[in-house]
């Protein structure tokens, strides 16, 4: 196709003549899906199948990211961490470099006690909101044997989760992982949980139909490396010898089915994070040419996760019961249909139904919302009377909601720790977040329904009822995240 | 309720029905009736438009593409050229252009079949189009009202070329109170599918009539005759239950108040005030609005408070309020906290925004 522009292909600058900037953009060496490193920024898309045809020769062309001509640095990096697989991996490795993951700790009895105590080892952004890592493998696998974990099965599961504990620093720099068990993994004990309410997933909505997720088990990988995410998920399931260098104690081998990497129901990946979206709009569900900042973490162009929106980890931590110290995971599927977000909805209806009507207003929001620091900016103004808003405006903020309605002891129910997907060729979002109990989620989601909301004033049940009308969930997952001494296979009753 | 029992070729009603009284659409001596099929003319607006009910600048033949159950619900599915319109929120619109790549404007309307209502729910309403298994698109459709249509559920869509197309239309519970025959209904969400056969061809033959000379005027074109679908209309006056006390208007709407006395339909309540507020014309329902009310008697205020919305066989969709008693010279205000927040198309998009108090002394 363009086997004429080498230099493109091969730069070390874009065609502006800009050098390759350090620091974020260096992070995601391996790019993540629809993802485009640094030097190519300006490449044509289709412009270096030609150029770069070592990887493409090296290995054998079944998964391949880089097997076919005419593929760009920019689709190349777009494939990798969806399609995952050790080959991709491979190219990645080979074509981008393994620059320098620190490595983890010696001992893994030094991490916290909670799985989900990531906080304190994310990024931080200019105004010390925090920053969840940038690429995510969420896996969905089932245990090979029926009945009872034996203790075979919970030595190995544990010690493959050390080995990557000592392979990679417990951080967004690393890797922060997950594993949590849904309420059918329970019934081989023919008991619930101890002290945790783990029902199985139910519509949350009056227009909602989904699936309800019914595996054995979540992993929950996470890393500003898209290569230490996908590094990761292969030495789990034996397919690379080590991780980070250093060889693995035990795999998930003979104890998990490993998930069909082509099958996104149980192999879900995604982003999150300034630039990611905006090189990712080349997806059904969102216009091609929509005008995602630059600056904006998410498809919908605006900041989610203000530190003042977010629960702390301790609120969230379950603090009696044989699961003490753990926490509970929601996960649904989503897939978003932007195209009336974008091109039917003016800024200021974007900006009221996202944060409040007066925000609209008063001009409140910039660009994605950075100015706005580390809370969303409500004000009684906007949640005073959320009813009586909603009767004269005609519209309801989604954050207006959630200030006004979602909150305990003036503090969030949850931590959202949702990520951008491009899994099935359309724009998504996995919606997960942790919460003390599963009720909290629910609650979080019935103000988000507004219902109360839409029988008093002129607001539907999706139109200008916050985000509503733009998104539909496909599935939905409960689970619980036991502590971290209890992750590996644990009994019902500890 | 009007409605004309036309025959619908094929179970699914999948004939392409030329819509019946189209060529007798308005009123008038125009002479411009055509078919030209230039859509450009689908993105003109009447330059003299003023801020009431008006005469568009043209309008489209549909093609009717199915009707079927969901649930409680039956959903009746069409389409016509794409249309641009206008979003609202609170008193503001948004002019909506449709794409270069939009082929259709696809709507569907909602109604309960043995009482020949159409519902305006709340809308819950998502459409999702498949082609041989694949996703197209899938959206949830801006609730609407039209000249010819009435209320219903549209936005346009971008379908990539000739083909069958399965349109899964999904409906959620109702939010608006339901009462008489209605109650206990609409409470679980529904769907179903419809096999669309699309052509640009089809499309093409579809006639559109311009109406050159009268666009911008005040007036409104007759609602269409959609066979077997009832027409969104309310009731006139004199078809409401109980008495009618008054009538005033807002913003180009007409608002017909009632006072229903032991109302057979709302169980326990001595009076019951129902205000039906209407388009001009075609007594196309106004749902989506926030509308409070003060009743005032000699003996001081007897209701204050916000009027709820609900739908009935024999009200149709209103906004009412249980209160102590109605009477003859009793002051009623009704306020209008926000107009209908459903989106317009052309005709519509300038009236039902501005909507000042309604001040009415009853009969």
């Amino acid at each position: 196709m363009h086997d004429d522009h080498p230099s493109a292909a091969n730069g070390s600058a874009d065609a502006d003549g800009a050098p390759q900037t350090p620091g974020a953009a260096d992070a995601d060496r391996c790019p993540h899906p629809g993802e485009q490193d640094e030097p190519d920024r300006a490449a044509e898309p289709g412009a270096d199948a030609g150029a770069d045809g070592r990887a493409a020769d090296e290995h054998p062309p079944e998964r391949r990211p880089t097997d076919q001509r005419g593929v760009s640095r920019r689709a190349f990096g777009k494939a990798a961490v969806a399609i995952g697989g050790a080959t991709a991996l491979s190219a990645c490795l080979d074509r981008f470099g393994h620059g320098a993951v620190p490595s983890g700790v010696e001992d893994p009895g030094t991490l916290p006690d909670g799985q989900h105590v990531w906080d304190e080892f994310l990024g931080l952004d200019d105004h010390d909101n925090r920053l969840s890592p940038r690429h995510h493998v969420v896996l969905l696998l089932d245990l090979t044997s029926e009945g009872v974990p034996s203790t075979e099965d919970r030595e190995t599961v544990e010690t493959a989760l050390r080995s990557l504990e000592r392979a990679y620093e417990w951080s967004s720099d690393g890797l922060l992982f997950t594993i949590g068990y849904a309420p059918r993994y329970f019934e081989r004990f023919d008991a619930d949980p101890d002290g945790v309410a783990l029902p199985e997933p139910e519509p949350m909505a009056p227009f909602e139909d989904i699936e309800p997720d019914r595996p054995d088990a979540v992993l929950h990988l996470a890393s500003d490396r898209p290569d230490v995410v996908m590094e990761a998920e292969e030495a789990l399931f034996g397919e690379v010898d080590a991780a980070n260098g250093r060889g693995m104690d035990a795999t998930f081998e003979g104890v998990f089915a490993r998930p069909d990497l082509d099958d996104t129901t149980v192999r879900r990946t995604g982003f999150v994070g300034e630039g990611l979206p905006a090189d990712h709009t080349d997806v059904d569900g969102v216009p091609e040419d929509a005008p995602v900042d630059e600056e904006s973490p998410l498809f919908m162009n605006f900041k989610s996760g203000f530190e003042k929106t977010q629960a702390t980890e301790s609120f969230v931590t379950i603090e009696s019961g044989g699961f003490a110290g753990g926490t509970t995971q929601h996960l649904s599927k989503i897939r978003l249909n932007l195209q009336q977000w974008y091109e039917q909805d003016n800024r200021d209806q974007r900006v009221g139904k996202m944060f409040c009507p007066v925000h609209a207003e008063e001009d409140r929001v910039e660009g994605p919302g950075h100015n706005l620091g580390t809370d969303s900016g409500m004000d009684d103004a906007c949640t005073e009377d959320v009813g009586e808003s909603a009767r004269e405006h005609g519209l309801v903020g989604h954050s207006q909601k959630m200030a006004a309605d979602a909150r305990e002891d003036d503090s969030p129910l949850m931590i959202r720790r949702d990520f951008d997907s491009t899994d099935d060729g359309h724009a998504g979002l996995h919606f997960l977040s942790v919460q003390q109990s599963i009720a909290d989620f629910v609650e979080t989601r019935e103000a988000m329904n507004g219902t109360d909301l839409t029988d008093s004033s002129g607001v539907g049940q999706r139109l200008n009822n916050g985000i509503l009308q733009y998104f539909s969930v496909q599935r939905r997952g409960n689970y619980l995240l036991p502590p971290r001494a209890l992750r590996a296979l644990p009994p019902a009753d500890p | 309720m009007e409605r004309r029992r036309q025959f619908l070729t094929g179970a699914a009603g999948l004939a392409g029905l030329s819509v019946a009284g189209c060529t007798n659409i308005f009123e008038s001596d125009e002479s411009d009736t055509g078919r030209d099929r230039t859509p450009t003319v689908a993105a003109t607006v009447a330059e003299n438009r003023g801020r009431q009910v008006y005469i568009p600048t043209h309008r489209d033949e549909m093609a009717m593409k199915g009707m079927a159950g969901a649930g409680d619900y039956r959903v009746g599915l069409m389409y016509t050229y794409p249309h641009q319109f206008w979003i609202v929120t609170g008193s503001e619109t948004e002019r909506v252009p449709f794409r270069d790549d939009d082929t259709v404007h696809l709507m569907t309307v909602v109604f309960d079949e043995a009482t020949s209502t159409v519902l305006p729910i709340g809308a819950g309403v998502s459409v999702e189009i498949e082609r041989d298994g694949d996703l197209v698109v899938e959206k949830s459709p801006w609730p609407m009202i039209s000249q010819s249509m009435g209320f219903h559920y549209g936005d346009n869509f971008a379908l990539p070329g000739d083909g069958t197309y399965d349109v899964t239309v999904s409906l959620s519970s109702m939010n608006v109170r339901r009462f008489g025959e209605f109650g206990g209904t609409f409470e679980e969400r529904a769907e179903t599918t419809f096999e669309m056969e699309y052509s640009d061809s089809e499309r093409n033959d579809l006639e559109i009539r311009q109406f050159e000379n009268r666009q911008g005027d005040p007036g409104a074109v007759s609602m269409m005759d959609m066979g077997m679908m009832p027409l969104s209309r309310v009731p006139a006056p004199s078809d409401l239950p109980g008495r009618v006390v008054g009538e005033g208007a807002s913003g180009d709407a007409t608002f017909v108040v009632s006072a229903v006395e032991e109302p057979p339909f709302v169980e326990g309540e001595d009076s019951y005030l129902l205000v039906s507020p209407r388009t001009p014309y075609n007594r196309v329902p106004l749902p989506m609005m926030a509308l409070s009310a003060t009743l005032e008697s000699e003996a001081g205020t007897t209701f204050e408070g916000q009027l709820s919305a609900g739908i009935e066989p024999t009200a149709g969709y209103h906004y009412g309020a249980a209160v102590d008693g109605i009477s003859s010279g009793d002051e009623l205000t009704i306020t209008v906290d926000s107009p209908p927040q459903t989106s317009r198309h052309e005709g519509y998009e300038t009236a039902f925004l501005d909507m000042d108090a309604v001040g009415l002394t009853l009969e």
